[in-house]
């Protein structure tokens, strides 16, 4: 493969790594932060523990994927 | 459109460490000798942190008023919702003023790195890492300080577990507890330079596009907004998740 077309294709995979990972992370906080809302309707005087377990959830699923954008977009720069 | 414009080189001009400070409207200052930008962020953050607890805070009050009353409500939160409910009443309060002093300084350097003048410490690996190490430190020596040899089998291996399966175990809860700190690093880098490098790829639209891409600069707003929330965040969450991990590590379940 002539290096030209590898680098452009190295690129294209970097960019499509950012978007899966946005997608990932999308998905992961939205059902947390779904299951937490229909929690707190059905059981509203849980609501200060449940806040914290979601918080904690979002930042584990947050941090993770920020890992990967970051690490996409350096690729990306490299 | 403007062709002569690296907008990879834009964003890690402005996010990346290096051995001048940039400021609007004149020429970058050289820092002297092995000072970089972000260590002088770290020591701006920590004589703003020191004014404001040893100057502006007046413990002798009857009554707390204004910023007295302001960092004793996040102090008591810190106590009453993060340390105690997860560390127990008796090492709660031992760890609190380590978990203020960590969040304060996470959170002041977080919301000044948001100021146009100022580079954003937490955005480097190496403040985060150094942050993490610590709790690192405590996760490993503290248990062993506290609770000894067994404390820490306690802490690693359930009592319940057939043998065979004890030297997996042991590989696997290493791998864990380094794999806990070494995410609180990262979570806070990520999320640092992630928020920096979005307003920073809204702002290089405007350069390259002109007056088209005029919209963008109402997105950088938005995220601008979006940081100053996930600055708190970030820094609540940081010491929420050390006080899990420690207190998961210094009451071991029986």
């Amino acid at each position: 493969m002539p290096p030209e077309i590898a680098q452009h294709l190295g690129q294209v995979s970097a960019g499509a790594g950012i978007g899966l990972s946005v997608v990932g992370m999308g998905l992961g906080v939205g059902l947390i932060f779904a299951s937490a809302i229909q929690s707190v309707a059905r059981q509203p005087e849980m609501a200060k523990q449940l806040t914290t377990l979601m918080y904690i959830g979002m930042a584990l699923v947050e941090g993770m994927a920020l890992l990967g954008v970051v690490f996409c977009y350096l690729a990306l720069k490299g | 459109m403007n062709p002569n414009f690296d907008l990879n080189d834009y964003i890690m001009h402005h996010v990346l460490n290096s051995h001048e400070w940039l400021l609007p409207f004149t020429a970058p200052v050289p820092l002297p000798g092995i000072l970089t930008s972000h260590a002088l962020m770290v020591f701006i953050a920590c004589a703003f942190i020191l004014m404001v607890f040893l100057v502006f805070y007046r413990k002798n009050e009857r009554v707390p008023t204004g910023l007295t009353n302001c960092l004793e409500a996040v102090v008591m939160f810190i106590r009453d919702d993060v340390a105690i409910p997860n560390l127990g009443e008796k090492d709660g309060n031992q760890f609190t003023p380590m978990l203020c002093t960590i969040f304060f300084f996470i959170l002041t350097l977080n919301l000044l790195g948001l100021i146009p003048i100022f580079p954003s410490a937490t955005a480097n690996i190496n403040v985060t890492f150094s942050l993490a190490f610590l709790i690192f430190i405590l996760l490993v020596f503290g248990t062993l300080a506290r609770n000894g040899l067994k404390g820490i089998w306690k802490a690693l291996i359930p009592a319940t577990l057939p043998r065979w399966l004890i030297p997996f175990f042991i590989v696997v809860e290493i791998a864990s507890i380094v794999v806990r700190s070494a995410a609180l690093m990262i979570r806070l880098f990520a999320n640092m330079i992630a928020g920096h490098m979005v307003i920073m790829s809204f702002l290089g639209l405007i350069i390259i596009f002109g007056w088209i891409a005029f919209p963008a600069f109402f997105l950088a707003v938005f995220m601008y907004c979006l940081e100053v929330f996930i600055a708190l965040l970030q820094a609540y969450i940081f010491i929420l998740l050390s006080a899990v991990f420690i207190g998961q590590m210094y009451h071991p379940e029986h």
